[in-house]
């Protein structure tokens, strides 16, 4: 078990295939506990529980951005074979996917049926709204000071507007619930990031009281932000019709649903207007942001400035627009990406403008210590040394490199930590977490096997039941900072129990007694086998830790996570394709549990970064509003050919950081604004509106504002 | 064989179509009068995984729910639901196919692989599962068959694929998560070759 520093930039070999992170971790090796489950098909997520006589489900939802429904076949849809119900309550729709009634059918080609029987018509109304200009009624006017700061300044100022596009969260399960209905009782299978408060208004909904009804989420396909609501609507209406049929209920939406109406990462405008002097020192400024959002405001922040960076006297101001399209949920780093693309890009331009390098400008402006190391770490990885000036290059073919930076704060959340050992010297851990594919079930067993001194093989992990004692949530990158503590603790008292039995058989003072290699060990020296240390337990020790949200705030180990990214690409300027080579990724996240697993977490975010960056877009269609591309056809997720070499560097210089800090959310906050860094440089002129699609290098490169 | 994408996946589709419509599977060739099915439901048995599963099904249910809902095989994920995405892809006779694309009643009579079917009968795996494991080429697991079935059909022709040749043969393949780098390297590994970054410990 150790924890060097092993990223010194002054001794590091290159990097292409070394393991750089290895020794970095309280276990390197793990490989995660439900990966045999998943690669074999065995795994079983809410999609898969197909209860018999089960009754399928489906949501009628508005075509159109803004319609009326003019009617509809109710009685028609009741008369097809196999539908047991047929509710149209609604008549007015304000986005594509709104629902307005449901079908509940017993199999799923009589509730297709029963779907296309009701032959709604619906009647658009007037004009719709699907882009934040169209909602802006005019440029609002500078703040006194920013005015007199910018009109000071002279040409030394920079008005640029930034702009991105609604990002759909994409989870490859979609949203849903299947009800089991059992008649006094029922399991609840959701597809949720939040297992314990998924149980809450489901009890009203299934007409049973909550120590009747369990909700099991053992595997989730993805979830990003938009699976934190609980059951959701999905498994509120099929709870209610199991609980009136007295039948199982099974409604997962399909793949247009989900991405019309289980939230998005909403679309941004910034507008940036700051006084900067001859050496690049920001002198401040104002940025006005715009969010865009569902019919009702609200979540459509951006993050920007960030707080990365000095940036001088800035002021901002805000403003939500009503779009006629889905509404937005929390995503994987809500209003960070948008807010990071523009600051970066900014101070790419504010570079450019001074003839600094952007590099030798950030290391001035970054305010973090450990932010500016891992900067100069990443970029003598990325080989920063070989980038031109922006715009130096001839020829079809130019290559680009930029950066951004990132950092996430720590979030206290609640954790009730159990650790059971049983007489056999088995040890369970539990708690009503939930694994989304970061790997927390893997975590809580490595955290109580290092605090036991078991091996991780002798531990078996308990998530995924509301039964179970309260977990958190898996948003704000808190389940890992979180749980640890609860478990260490847990584990750490479960230990102790056994230990005392030692002691009391043995004579062993229980401070000098340890766990380790199998046994317990006084000095080193064999005591007994940890198998015979638990013979000696009279029924089962359960070890309990409590993480309140008190405990984590007080807690010094824990902190903010920093990273910084850089990017190497090429841009053909003929047919204004994008092409990543490579992407370093350097990321602090306190004291990393599972080497692999970390590894893969910044991977992930990184690549859901550059997805953003190059090719998501929810297009609305302009006269009525429907999404044109709810399919993964056409909204383009990033593939398998579109893969740069990414390489994750985990940062473990920091010597405070004897706890694990926040990780899920910051490796996709930067790469973005460091892809559009690096095509500014390598075609000389700045694409400043996401997703950077070729049309747009074109047209920026022709002169003609690719930029907006 | 080639290696294919997702129009290649969707090709052999096609391919399998029309040597199933010659075989005389789905009615109608050679001038005899081609059989009615349907609407109600017929008897259809599949092989998946050397086991016979009979069903009754209607003659438009597609593979994929025929696997899902009729055989209990619920490893083959419905993502997209229309060949955009590979997490259906299984194999019939040995060839990578995109089930939400086909016609369970296509299927009769041939074999069909799925992804519960890449081990062997006693249990043990497929060496490109024991690679997603060791180099983590997995994080929510939906995606996962998909990605297995592609890869297991790749090497299965291609004994030593360059990098550019895996993402071919993935190209129909979506992960959201973002383990592709690592799904990568698990290929290159189960073929014997060194992964783009070697993150594992002997």
């Amino acid at each position: 078990m150790s924890n060097q520093a092993n990223t010194d930039a002054a001794t590091l070999p290159p990097l292409a295939n070394r393991p750089l992170n290895i020794g970095s971790s309280m276990n390197d090796d793990a490989s995660r506990l439900d990966a045999l489950a998943k690669v074999t098909g065995a795994a079983k997520y809410g999609r898969d529980v197909h209860p018999a006589n089960a009754l399928y489900i489906a949501f009628v939802r508005c075509p159109f951005g803004a319609a009326t429904l003019e009617s509809c076949d109710v009685d028609a849809a009741r008369a097809v074979p196999g539908v047991v119900e047929a509710d149209v309550s609604k008549r007015q729709g304000n986005y594509h996917g709104a629902t307005v009634g449901h079908v509940a059918a017993d199999s799923p080609l009589s509730l297709r049926r029963g779907m296309a029987a009701l032959a709604c018509r619906w009647k658009r109304k007037g004009d719709v709204v699907t882009t934040i200009e169209q909602g802006i009624e005019a440029e609002p006017e500078l703040p006194v000071d920013a005015k007199a700061m910018i009109e000071q300044a002279g040409d030394r100022t920079l008005d640029a507007t930034y702009s991105t596009e609604v990002q759909t969260h994409s989870s490859l399960e979609t949203h849903g619930a299947c009800v089991d209905h059992k008649g006094d009782s029922a399991v609840v299978y959701v597809s949720t990031q939040g297992t314990s408060s998924a149980r809450d208004g489901l009890d009203e909904a299934l007409g049973l009281p909550a120590s009747k009804f369990e909700v099991v989420c053992e595997y989730v396909g993805g979830g990003f932000g938009s699976k934190l609501n609980g059951a959701g609507k999905e498994g509120m209406l099929a709870a209610r019709i199991a609980a009136k049929h007295k039948r199982s209920a099974y409604l997962f939406v399909n793949r247009a649903e989900e991405h019309l109406d289980t939230g998005n990462r909403p679309s941004s405008r910034t507008r940036v207007r700051v006084a900067f002097e001859a050496d690049g020192t920001i002198k401040g400024g104002h940025i006005q942001t715009w969010g865009g959002v569902g019919p009702n405001r609200g979540g459509g922040g951006v993050n920007v400035p960030s707080g990365r960076y000095r940036l001088g006297q800035i002021t901002t101001a805000h403003a939500d627009i009503s779009l006629n399209g889905g509404m937005p949920r929390a995503f994987r780093a809500p209003g960070h990406p948008q807010g990071a693309f523009a600051e970066e890009l900014m101070l790419d331009e504010v570079a450019a403008r001074c003839g600094l390098d952007p590099l030798a400008l950030r290391l001035r402006l970054i305010k973090a210590d450990a932010i500016r190391e891992m900067a100069e770490l990443g970029a003598r990885l990325i080989g920063w040394d070989k980038r031109l000036v922006n715009g130096a290059q001839a020829g079809p073919i130019r290559r680009g490199m930029g950066m951004g930076v990132t950092s996430w704060g720590r979030f206290p959340s609640s954790v009730d930590a159990e650790v059971v050992v049983n007489r056999d010297g088995s040890v369970e851990a539990r708690t009503g977490t939930q694994d989304i594919g970061t790997g927390q079930r893997t975590v809580v067993g490595i955290v109580t096997a290092d605090a036991m001194g078991v091996p991780l093989e002798a531990v078996t992990v308990r998530i995924g039941r509301s039964t179970l004692p309260p977990g958190p949530g898996s948003g704000g990158s808190v389940t890992t900072v979180n749980s640890a503590p609860a478990f260490m603790e847990a584990g750490k008292a479960a230990a102790t129990q056994v230990l005392e039995l030692v002691a009391g058989r043995t004579g062993a003072p229980v401070n000098e007694l340890t766990i380790a290699g199998g046994e317990v060990r006084r000095n080193g020296a064999k005591v007994m086998a940890w198998k015979d240390a638990c013979a000696l337990i009279p029924d089962t020790i359960i070890g309990k830790g409590r993480n309140t949200q008190k405990t984590v705030a007080a807690d010094k180990t824990t902190g903010t996570s920093g990273g910084a990214q850089f990017v190497d690409l090429d841009v053909d300027v003929e047919t204004g394709v994008v092409k990543v080579h490579r992407i370093v990724a350097v990321q602090a996240c306190g004291r990393v549990v599972s080497r692999k697993l970390a590894e893969s977490q910044v991977i992930g975010g990184v690549i859901q970064g550059l997805s953003y960056a190059l090719f998501e877009h929810r297009l609305l269609d302009r006269q009525t509003g429907a999404m044109v591309n709810p399919n993964l056809e056409w909204y383009k997720i990033a593939g398998p050919k579109d893969m740069p070499l990414i390489e994750p560097v985990l940062w473990s210089k920091d010597k405070e950081a004897a706890g694990p800090r926040p990780l899920g959310e910051p490796p996709t906050i930067p790469t973005a604004g460091a892809i559009a860094c690096a095509i500014y440089n390598a075609i000389g002129v700045p694409v400043r509106s996401l997703p950077i699609t070729p049309d747009k290098v074109l047209a920026a490169m022709a002169g003609k504002g690719g930029a907006k | 064989m080639q290696s294919l994408g997702v129009s290649a996946a969707a090709a052999s589709v096609a391919a399998n179509a029309e040597a199933t419509a010659k075989s005389g599977r789905a009615g109608g060739s050679d001038g005899d009068a081609p059989s009615v099915m349907g609407p109600n439901p017929i008897d259809l048995t599949l092989t998946v995984n050397g086991v016979k599963h009979a069903m009754k099904v209607e003659p438009c249910t597609t593979l994929l729910e025929a696997l899902r809902l009729h055989a209990g095989l619920t490893g083959t994920k419905e993502i997209c639901d229309r060949g955009s995405c590979g997490g259906c892809s299984v194999l019939i006779d040995g060839v990578l196919a995109v089930s939400c694309l086909m016609l369970a009643i296509d299927c009769a009579g041939a074999s069909i692989t799925t992804v519960e079917g890449l081990a062997k009968a006693d249990g043990t795996l497929h060496p490109l599962q024991e690679a997603f494991i060791r180099h983590d080429a997995l994080q929510c697991g939906y995606c996962t068959p998909g990605f297995l079935v592609a890869g297991a059909w790749l090497m299965a022709s291609t004994p030593k694929p360059t990098l550019p040749q895996i993402q071919q043969a993935m190209a129909g393949n979506i992960c959201r998560c973002g383990t592709y780098t690592n799904i990568f390297n698990a290929v290159l590994e189960a073929t014997g070759q060194r992964p783009l970054i070697d993150g594992t410990i002997a």
